[in-house]
């Protein structure tokens, strides 16, 4: 069981023939292999902070946990309570930062 | 799904994580760390079975969930989003054994059946060893390297866990009943009672005569003299200054011996305390200060934060004679009041770029030094990052001021302990590669005192250009700090993400000690120039604001304060700050 963990999956799903990947599949990818995902999750991150987005969902889970319990509450939980209210107060002029670096990033690697 | 075994808090571990490693011996997770990639060195860890492997769902194909959770049964890797689609889940509940998974790019165990982060204590600390060391240039055997850093397990042995004691309220001995009968004088009687209430200001604020430029002395009293721990501790009889100096004069009578600063502080918080509201000369204090800083000993201007460090030593070291108890490295300050006060830890963390060797320093400080930025906008440090975890040399990527572009006391806090690329020219010998490496220095605060005193580099010497210069540019300090953020605890939980520490217990004791919130009382501020300028100290007294100038005290709106320029700001634990009631002449 142990060596198990090192042996890859079996590649059945790569070979269904109708499965194109999509042009958010490309992008990611071609992201990750140049390191400019990490980058940009780390700008992210500090823009986030930065303008107490980060602080405001803390504020959310502390609330919830208080109301359920500490023992009641999962990961999941939290994550299904702040996506949407972190998806939509994500303020404007992050998006459009991180929107500009993408655009500059594709033009340079030139797709 | 916690429980406190000796202090410590650790998750429980749900029942599939139970099952899971009762079936898998005694190390479960081992084959995991093969798979534990840091990238930077120190930076975050992540899970990938190759190093460039690019990680999607077995599933769906996508790489560009949010989401991705390897099982550690058998290797498969899937996204997890429960309200759309969770093909983690359904491979948890479809095969029994591989509800375990790890998240992949934060290298946190998940058990995918209860949808709830799970923890084990050997993988949290291969991790954590990962991300401080080369995993491939380990050579030692199981695990155990000589690190410095405290992930190791090991603490420094000057940090001993100190047992708390059960409160027992105070109540005078017969010796001290007698002691207080000859020698004190009685806050409220007949004669000030009326004089308090005609004035209406609250005890201990009286002016301080200016002796020849000496409101650098005026102006770090005034703040001592309101230091909530410190006025108790004199108005308290602590150090007795009939019984400090009967008992120097029996040892040795000559003049030297009877030089005690305590002492002269013990008669200036009589006088200042005793209800004359008639501006006070500390002469004998100014003479005493002279004979024990010989250098300073003139009457041209000085700096008020060197003299408030030069007067705590002074005060240590009459102690340290008397009682031959030396400063305990941990600056737990048991040695005298000063550092009782005044006195807490900073851990200092080194880090080389090339290995993620980390060493671990610790140091006593009875302040902190904060700098002001050079200029607006904050494009001074391009090279410096939130945390260890990235080393984002951009040059574009500026970090925005908070409050655009205003400087604040917690955005130099927050750049005092940011991780800082050290010059190509300061390189630090890193023990594991034996040579000297670029590193990456990272300061937190491991304990905080009593009072934290905050010092702003307001005058630049620069050696270079032989020349001083006042910097003038305005800090905003609020009245209330929480310096939670800037703790070892905080800054190592933001660098390392959600684990159980070998050491946790310990550090949860010392930021939980103590709360972390504190309240300000004292603001030392500096008007003019570097050559020629004047110390002026607001106290926060029963939640008004006074201007102490030299002898003249007045009352002044807290916008003032606001606007003032600080240099010295003095914070007190919020539970050692009492709001004293408004009236103060009732019994």
């Amino acid at each position: 069981m142990k060596h198990s963990v090192n042996r890859p999956p079996t590649p059945d799903a790569a070979e269904d023939q109708g499965k194109e990947p999509t042009l958010q599949e490309i992008i990611n990818v071609k992201l990750i292999e140049s390191g400019e995902k990490e980058r940009l999750m780390e700008l992210l991150r500090e823009r986030l902070i930065d303008c107490g987005w980060k602080d405001e969902m803390k504020a959310l889970c502390r609330a919830h946990v208080k109301k359920k319990g500490r023992n009641n509450v999962t990961v999941d939980d939290l994550v299904h309570l702040i996506t949407p209210k972190g998806r939509a107060s994500v303020p404007d002029s992050v998006k459009a930062e991180l929107l500009q670096r993408i655009r500059t990033f594709l033009m340079s690697a030139a797709l | 799904m916690s429980s406190k075994i000796n202090g410590h808090v650790s998750p429980q571990p749900c029942p599939h994580l139970l099952d899971f490693r009762s079936r898998n011996g005694p190390k479960p997770f081992r084959a995991l760390h093969d798979c534990i990639r840091v990238k930077p060195p120190g930076g975050c860890a992540a899970i990938r079975r190759e190093p460039s492997e690019v990680p999607r769902c077995g599933t769906c194909e996508e790489s560009s969930r949010s989401r991705l959770y390897a099982c550690v049964a058998c290797a498969a890797v899937f996204c997890h989003a429960p309200l759309l689609h969770s093909h983690a889940s359904d491979h948890a509940l479809s095969i029994p054994g591989h509800e375990i998974a790890v998240d992949v790019d934060r290298a946190e165990l998940f058990c995918c059946a209860c949808g709830d982060q799970v923890y084990d204590r050997d993988f949290d600390a291969a991790v954590v060893l990962a991300q401080t060391v080369n995993a491939t240039a380990t050579t030692s055997t199981s695990g155990s390297t000589a690190m410095q850093c405290s992930v190791a397990g090991s603490q420094p042995e000057n940090l001993r866990k100190r047992r708390r004691v059960d409160y027992r309220p105070w109540e005078p001995d017969s010796g001290e009943h007698i002691s207080r009968g000859n020698q004190s004088i009685p806050l409220l009687d007949a004669t000030n009672a009326s004089l308090v209430s005609s004035t209406q200001q609250p005890w201990g604020l009286r002016g301080l005569n200016n002796l020849g430029n000496t409101c650098f002395m005026n102006s770090i009293l005034q703040a001592l003299l309101h230091t909530p721990p410190l006025r108790n501790y004199f108005l308290g009889d602590r150090h007795n200054r009939y019984y400090c100096q009967q008992k120097n004069g029996a040892i040795n009578g000559t003049k030297n011996s009877r030089l005690c600063l305590a002492c002269d502080m013990d008669a200036i918080f009589s006088a200042v305390f005793s209800g004359d509201r008639t501006p006070y000369s500390p002469a004998k204090f100014l003479y005493s200060w002279w004979q024990h800083a010989a250098n300073l000993a003139s009457y041209e201007q000085q700096d008020a934060h060197e003299f408030f460090i030069s007067m705590l030593e002074g005060i240590h070291e009459k102690v340290e004679k008397d009682k031959r108890k030396s400063q305990s490295p941990a600056g737990g300050g048991d040695c005298c009041i000063a550092h009782r006060v005044f006195s807490g830890i900073l851990r200092s963390d080194v880090m080389c770029m090339v290995c993620g060797f980390t060493s671990t320093t610790y140091d006593p400080c009875v302040d902190i030094s904060l700098d002001l930025e050079p200029n607006q906008g904050g494009s001074g440090k391009s090279s410096s990052a939130k945390s260890l975890n990235s080393c984002n040399v951009e040059a574009d990527c500026m970090h925005p001021n908070q409050n655009g572009g205003i400087s604040t006391l917690n955005g130099c806090l927050e750049r005092f302990t940011r991780a800082e690329k050290l010059g190509s020219d300061q390189k630090f010998f890193c023990q594991k590669c034996q040579v000297r490496q670029e590193s990456l220095k990272q300061m937190s605060i491991r304990k905080l005192p009593l009072v934290s005193c905050f010092h702003v580099k307001r005058f630049e010497h620069s050696s270079i250009r032989k020349m001083s210069r006042k910097v003038d540019r305005f800090l905003q300090f609020p009245f209330s700090l929480d310096m939670a953020p800037y703790l070892s605890s905080s800054i190592l939980r933001s660098r390392f993400g959600n684990r159980i520490f070998p050491f946790d217990g310990d550090e949860q004791d010392a930021s939980n000690d103590l709360s972390t919130e504190f309240e300000l009382f004292a603001v030392v501020t500096h008007s003019g120039r570097l050559d020629a300028g004047h110390y002026v100290t607001y106290l926060r007294l029963s939640n008004q604001w006074y201007k102490c100038d030299d002898a003249w005290i007045t009352q002044v709106n807290e916008s003032i304060v606001r606007a003032a320029q600080g240099y010295m700001m003095f914070y007190v634990q919020k539970v050692l700050y009492y709001k004293e009631s408004e009236n103060q002449g009732t019994s």
